[in-house]
């Protein structure tokens, strides 16, 4: 189980690693991408502080951090090489008498790390029988109460206000975490992760709109990026839009709309700017598993192997990579493989949702229900919001042809998704199953589903269909109409069209609406088939009708 | 890997193999066991720590210390040392390599081993023999990094007991547990609200539930076993503590807060067998107990085995029992979803032998038991389509004892709710079984129903399905008309009948399930529970075990055997015999034998209590207290009632709420408290609102007693108007033997409108539905009311009257209640007195008459009197005295006669200014 704290670790390292010279404060200031172009932005931003503030984004003037190092400089500068090799114990042990607050940052901030480290060993090591034990992090409990009186006696730091933040999270206190970090972003805004944290806090927006953050423009990044956790996708597109203003250079922002757009479904938009992305910053991992999904809903085989074959050389044991290859062998059809690596990437990331929720696809492919049902449950106990791994759990069950069971959890994918045309179809689906065959509820869920952007129009067409069925023939025929329209519109030919026209045909030679009628059936003429006939012996059958209508009347008087 | 990491090395396991090693090899012991019970004491305590199921983590050395000091006797402080000396010793990886190594020594089998004189050899096929080797075999698959952490945690294990006085990190809480810890508290604080003035059987029932919560009992437990080794200060109220006497088991206590939960303490899961055991037992005791068990304690429960074992999907299902039994639907739906996404409905217990050879998932069950709780949360139609969805399933998978228990659960839906939810659903094209038209009536399609689920568990051998079956049938006919099942229409006979040998059959086939169960116990299961039973016994008799010391084990051993008897029936056979007695106490209440009825609620108040529900138990109870009430009066059963519901506080009260009602009701109507009467009317119509679902029964039962209280206001029209609706409504469900008292309440009200001869075909037609549906009683008073009816179209008919009173009053005086018997005397009186030929007697002064005449007519009249005002029944106690007074007066007894009428003005005074003061309310 890879926490948010291992990613840290590991964002830390790389970023150590890279630049090891760099001092620690500079290497702290992390944005959420970790590569080296976002980096050089949030250090020009940070240098730049007395420029003026780019139009727009409010801001504060930014705290000048007052220097300790000529008191414990050499201690110091030992502690930082041991803790950049990864020698976290050892760095502490350095920093044991040393008072700065930098140097105390540093040495609690190497317990911990030390202590986490510790912990993924012992995950590893107590695995037991009924599943992972839960290991802690040691180090947290004495480190606690080491920085509860450092603050009470106000002498920390908005780093070690961070790392208490994190501890207060590991220890399950939530509220004062929330108002420690509130502190330590307030005072010094340009530590991401210390808003990643605080963002990791702010389960609702209500809890969102509560906290109290001074203006800068960190704050904007924080809510966009909050925004988008809360699945409220405008507005955090709204926000980065906005941004990008003003850095319009940032890898970063982009594919963070790319990530809002994708939530939105704009594919084309997405893969537009993943094109440009990936020509700007060629190893680029993070994040490129989405592009590899909108690869693969539009079927690009030659682009989605490329992005494999990049990934694999760049980095294969990340996550996302493992993924990206999972994509590409099920793009294949070759879903063992797949699973493969989707069980890979689960290794390297046990929380990894997306790839639960692709396992249990792959394993609904392979009609191997009980473990797509397994995967997906996962997904969706590590985020019970993750509307695609309910989806798939109804789909699952339906497949078995339990479809009352699955609409408890269509109900629960369309509670999270209401827009989503997709999943109310599904639902509708479910309904009008001959099972349960409840028709009247069919219809309600179609109606939804054609009221939210029905791309496939599937809605409109199932309307008007059980609408016939259910004989209320003036409803089916207004369905079949609006279908058609759309049909027109959207320049589609196929059986659908066939059946409206036959269907609209038929209704309006019932209604007495011949011309309507004839006109249906002249178009109907421009197809092949049976239904060709049909519109022939109608067109026949009316106009003898109409030429014998004054004599059937005459004959009606007659006796 | 897997088999093996199922059975993980821990200090503890290390502890027993101590102590199994102590067991087997006598002879290195310096004080040998003085007597063969002492060894074998020993063993048996081993054996209890490998198998029972009390408590989810494994003991600490505390524990284990303290236990050995009870059964250790004068060996005990020896035990302990050594335990202690050994475990401790064990302070290197090479220490750990030769301890287990010895250890196979210990097992018989192999050659090599050279044994020694007194050595018990250990058979390598015995369940201490496996212990043994799965320790070995765990500790040999160990990789360096398990055996360090082993070390580590035997340090700690050891720690805990040897150091004084704990380092201040030991203090310490880690966050989460300390989040528990504040919930547990807060629960705590409830509970003792909750139970601050009830009786102690709730508190002792409270306890046994709270009590699971071992890992707070222990600590204290283990402190004061402690208090003789180590100077511990120890807050003097923990010793009071353990006496069991305290009104609270949770009292936080300072002293002990550490070992509640401190973060390096390592908490052990116990085996995999073990904790299944447990979680079963808890199961059991949530469905027995229902809403009694409290809620927030066991969820923490739950939560702790699932941070210590979340691939124990189990724990999802008891999440989904407590819920339940809680009434929080949404978290019901969600947990068991849950349950059964991850185990796909095959996870189950280790003991269970896997049905049918394919191990293929079973969402078959799934649907099963989401229809049952629909079916519990009282969603008929929901509860319905899942079952039939469970059906197909079944058949699907071919899957069928899942069929069976499928079609006994739609059985029971449709008894149950069946014929309040219009026959639409059953009816439809998709129905289940068999295609069945809608014209056929639910009523009918449940006969088939069950027909066919009787067959196909027959036909699986499903011994309990099988007999509780048998008890759907026996209600079934007990309640249902017969008609032929083929002939419709006009034309065909209606001739309606039940059939109560049916009813008899039924139950006894149901009670054959006692001499077959035999075959399908599973030893296991049983083998648990007895270890624990052991284990909890060891504690009781603490104080006497130390006085006694050479006795004790002997009696130890009969309180074991006790135990084992007690366990050998299964439970679940206990439960389907149990209710087999209550419908039989049921069945005779509707033929009319009170006696029969009381005795079979008797037995199984007595018999089955133990292993039945607590609602069916209170069920019970409300039959017992109705009984009384009928045969002894209200102040009898209103402290009856009392203790009743003390005792089923909480857990089913709507059963005996609507008892309670019903006795408020009666006696408000006899004392002619009109307005009460009404008020409680309205509360059991409230009850009978269909929030909870309809339950067609209460619906019944409260406007019938609004007829009867417009009756009693006088408001005969009304009253007329409610008994007909009602008819109807029961006419359109089938109750065709409801109708028969709805038929003769409408004779009551025309009698008391004075339409006497409106009343008779009423009156007529209650007699002859009693007459076909066998129900005696009821056919008895028809047949008192159609003689008051007749009496009252005037004297000429009094003989007529007579005639047919005495033809009813064997059945009224043996089975009767007082009331009935009461006005059957006093319209045998009023016969007497209205007859032509007794009229000389009254108009003619005839003071020859020989005593016994008059006393032909005093008699009864007294006893009824006598009966009337224990029941206080003003209105019909007046009449009685009035007509006494009249005959003293004929007699010219005036004294007697200035008695009579004294005791008349009384119940008329009363009956006309019904005061509001009443003590027996005050009961209540």
């Amino acid at each position: 189980m890879l926490t948010v704290a291992q990613e840290r670790q590991r964002y830390w390292q790389q970023s150590s690693w890279l630049e090891s010279s760099k001092t620690l404060r500079s290497s702290l200031l992390q944005t959420p991408d970790s590569s080296g172009e976002a980096q050089a932005f949030a250090e020009d931003s940070t240098n730049d502080v007395t420029s003026t503030p780019p139009a727009g984004v409010s801001y504060v003037s930014t705290p000048v951090m007052e220097e300790d190092e000529v008191v414990d400089g050499d201690f110091y500068l030992l502690a930082k090489s041991y803790f950049d090799c990864r020698e976290y114990r050892r760095a502490a042990h350095v920093l044991q008498d040393q008072t700065g607050k930098k140097a105390t940052f540093l040495r609690c901030y190497a317990l911990y790390l030390a202590g986490e480290k510790r912990k993924e060993e012992e995950m590893i090591e107590l695995e037991g029988p009924l599943g992972k034990s839960d290991a802690v992090n040691r180090e947290v409990a004495s480190l606690e109460r080491e920085l509860s009186i450092l603050r009470k006696n106000g002498i920390i730091d908005p780093f070690g206000l961070y790392l208490y933040g994190l501890v207060l999270i590991e220890k399950g206190n939530q509220n004062l975490a929330r108002t420690v970090l509130m502190e330590s972003v307030n005072s010094y805004p340009w530590n991401w992760s210390a808003w990643s944290e605080l963002q990791s806090l702010c389960t609702t927006i209500e809890i969102l709109n509560s906290l109290t953050l001074s203006n800068h423009w960190m704050k904007e990044f924080f809510l966009a990026s909050a925004y988008q956790e809360l699945r409220m996708h405008n507005e955090s597109l709204t926000k980065y839009e906005h941004l990008q203003n003003t850095f319009s250079f940032s890898n970063y922002i982009r594919a963070q709309i790319a990530k809002a757009q994708y939530c939105l479904r704009e594919f084309e938009q997405v893969e537009v700017i993943f094109e440009e992305l990936l020509r700007n910053d060629p190893y680029r991992v993070e994040d490129v598993d989405m592009y590899s999904n909108v690869l693969y809903a539009k079927e690009c085989f030659s682009a989605l192997s490329y992005l494999a074959h990049r990934v694999f050389m760049t980095d294969k044991y990340r996550p996302e990579s493992c993924c990206i290859i999972g994509n590409y062998y099920s793009l294949k059809g070759q879903h063992e493989k797949s699973v493969l690596y989707f069980r890979r990437a689960l290794k390297l990331n046990k929380n990894y949702l997306s790839a639960w929720t692709l396992m249990g696809h792959e394993y609904v492919e392979m009609k191997n229900t009980p473990a797509a049902i397994d995967a997906y449950r996962r997904a969706v106990d590590i985020n019970p919001r993750d509307y695609r791994a309910w989806y798939g759990l109804g789909q699952a069950y339906e497949m078995m042809g339990m479809p009352f069971y699955a609409l408890h959890y269509f109900k629960k994918s369309v509670f999270l998704q209401s827009n989503d045309s997709r999943l109310w179809i599904a639902m509708a689906q479910c309904y009008e199953t001959d099972q349960l065959h409840m028709l009247e509820e069919a219809i309600k869920c179609y109606r939804r589903a054609a009221s939210c952007n029905d791309r496939e129009a599937i809605a409109l067409h199932q309307l008007a269909k059980l609408h016939a069925e259910l004989g209320r023939s003036e409803e089916a025929a207004l369905y079949y109409k609006k279908d058609l329209e759309r049909m027109e519109a959207e320049e589609r030919e196929g059986p659908n069209m066939v059946e409206a026209l036959l269907f609209l045909a038929q209704h309006c030679r019932e209604q007495k609406r011949f011309e309507e009628a004839e006109v249906y059936c002249t178009r109907l003429l421009d197809y092949t088939g049976p239904e060709k006939e049909t519109a022939k012996s109608m067109l026949r059958g009316m106009r003898t009708a109409e030429s014998s209508f004054p004599l059937m009347d005459i004959e009606h008087f007659h006796p | 890997m897997a088999a093996a990491s199922a059975f993980a090395i821990t200090p503890h396991k290390v502890s027993v193999c101590v102590l199994l090693q102590m067991y087997a090899l006598p002879t290195q012991a310096t004080p040998p066991f003085s007597s063969v019970s002492q060894h074998n004491r020993l063993g048996l305590y081993i054996l209890s720590l490998t198998k029972s199921y009390d408590d989810i983590l494994e003991p600490k050395l505390e524990d284990l210390i303290s236990q050995l000091r009870e059964i250790g006797g004068s060996l005990g402080p020896w035990l302990i040392d050594h335990l202690t000396s050994r475990v401790s010793s064990l302070s290197s990886p090479d220490d750990l390599f030769t301890f287990f190594s010895e250890m196979r020594g210990i097992l018989g089998g192999s050659d090599s081993v050279v044994i020694e004189d007194n050595q018990v050899i250990l058979d390598p096929n015995s369940i201490l023999g496996m212990f043994l080797r799965r320790c070995v075999l765990a500790f040999n698959v160990l990789s360096f990094e398990g055996v360090c952490h082993l070390l580590t945690n035997i340090g700690i294990y050891c720690k805990e007991v040897l150091s004084n006085c704990m380092p201040y990190e030991l203090h310490r809480l880690d966050g989460s547990s300390n989040d528990l810890e504040s919930l547990s508290e807060c629960e705590n604080m409830d509970l003792e609200n909750f139970v601050f003035g009830k009786v102690n059987e709730e508190i002792e029932e409270r306890k046994e539930a709270t009590e699971r919560v071992s890992f707070h009992l222990h600590a204290t437990q283990a402190i004061c076993g402690l208090v003789e080794d180590v100077e511990v200060v120890t807050d003097p109220r923990s010793k009071h503590h353990d006496k069991g006497t305290e009104d609270c088991p949770h009292v936080h206590r300072p002293g002990t807060e550490s070992q509640d939960v401190d973060p390096y303490g390592e908490v052990f899961l116990r085996t995999n067998w073990q904790v299944q055991g447990y979680l079963t037992e808890q199961a059991d005791a949530i469905e027995k107990h229902g809403g009694s068990v409290s809620f927030n304690t066991f969820e923490l429960i739950l939560r702790q085995i699932k941070k210590l074992a979340p691939e124990l999907h189990r724990v999802h299902y008891l999440h989904y029992l407590n819920s339940l039994y809680h009434d929080d639907y949404f978290a019901a739906v969600e947990n068991l979803h849950c349950y059964f996404d991850y185990s796909a409905g095959i996870e189950g217990f280790d003991f269970v032998p896997p049905s049918g050879s394919n191990n293929s998932a079973r969402y078959e069950i799934a649907l099963l038991c989401l229809g049952m709780m629909h079916f519990y949360f009282g969603h008929p139609k929901q509860a319905l389509l899942v079952l039939t969805e469970a059906v197909r399933i079944s058949q699907v998978q071919s899957n069928d004892s899942c069929l069976a228990y499928t079609l006994a659960a739609i059985c029971n839906l449709s008894s149950e709710i069946g014929s309040s939810i219009t026959a639409g659903i059953l009816g439809t094209s998709y129905s289940p079984v068999t295609s069945m038209g809608s014209s056929v009536s639910v009523a009918q399609q449940l006969f088939v129903l069950l027909k066919e689920s009787l067959k196909r568990a027959e036909s699986l051998k499903l011994k309990r399905l099988v007999a509780s079956n048998h008890l759907a049938m026996a209600k079934f006919d007990l309640m249902h008309v017969q008609r032929p099942l083929l002939s419709f229409g006009p034309k065909a006979s209606m001739r309606l009948k039940t059939c109560p040998v049916n009813v008899c059959k039924e139950l006894r086939l149901c009670s054959h399930l006692i001499s077959e169960f035999a075959s399908e116990t599973s030893t296991v299961a049983t083998d648990g529970a007895f270890s624990t039973a052991w284990l909890k016994n060891l504690t009781k008799p603490m104080g006497s075990l130390v006085l006694t010391q050479e006795n004790e084990s002997g009696e130890n051993f009969h309180a074991l055997q006790f135990c084992a008897q007690s366990s050998s029936i299964p439970r679940s056979v206990l439960q389907i015999l149990g209710s087999s007695y209550l419908l039989r106490a049921s069945a005779w209440e509707t033929y009319g034998s009170a006696p029969l009825a009381r005795i079979n609620a008797l037995v199984y108040a007595t018999c089955f209590t133990d292993s039945s529900s607590s609602s069916d138990t209170a069920l019970v109870h409300a039959k017992l207290i109705q009984h009384l009430a009928a045969f002894q009066g209200y102040k009898e059963a209103f402290s009856a009632l009392k203790v009743a519901e003390e005792r089923f506080l909480s857990v089913s009260r709507s059963v005996l709420l609507v008892l309670k009602l019903q006795l408020l009701h009666e006696r408000a109507l006899h004392r002619a408290h009109l307005k009460l009467a009404q008020q409680v009317c309205d509360e059991l119509g409230v009850l009978a609102s269909s929030v909870m679902g309809v339950d067609m029964e209460l619906k019944r039962e409260a406007s019938l007693r609004h007829a009867r209280t417009l009756l009693a206001a006088k408001q005969f029209s009304e009253a007329a108007a409610v008994a007909h609706s009602l008819f109807c409504m029961c006419y359109k469900f089938n109750m065709q033997v409801e109708n028969a008292t709805i038929l003769l309440l409408l004779a009551e009200i025309h009698k008391k409108s004075g339409n006497a001869v409106l009343g008779l075909p009423y009156a007529l037609a209650s007699l002859s539905f009693c007459q076909s549906f066998n129900l005696d009683l009821l056919k008895a008073s028809a047949t008192l009311t159609l003689a008051e009816l007749w009496l009252s179209l005037g004297s000429n008919h009094a003989k007529r009257a007579l005639t047919l009173i005495h033809g009813a009053l064997p059945m009224i005086l043996g089975h009767g209640g007082l009331e009935l018997r009461a006005r059957a005397r006093i319209a045998e009186s009023k016969c007497y007195l209205s007859d032509p030929s007794y009229s000389d007697f009254l108009c003619g002064f005839i003071f020859s008459l020989v005593f016994e005449d008059s006393e032909v007519v005093l008699d009864p009249l007294r006893q009824a009197s006598d009966e009337l005002q224990v029941l206080e029944y003003h209105e019909l106690a007046a009449e009685g005295f009035y007509l006494m007074a009249i005959i003293f007066d004929k007699l010219g007894k005036l004294e007697e006669r200035e008695e009579a009428a004294a005791s008349f003005k009384k119940h008329v005074m009363a009956l006309e200014n019904p005061q509001d003061e009443d003590p027996l309310l005050n009961l209540l």
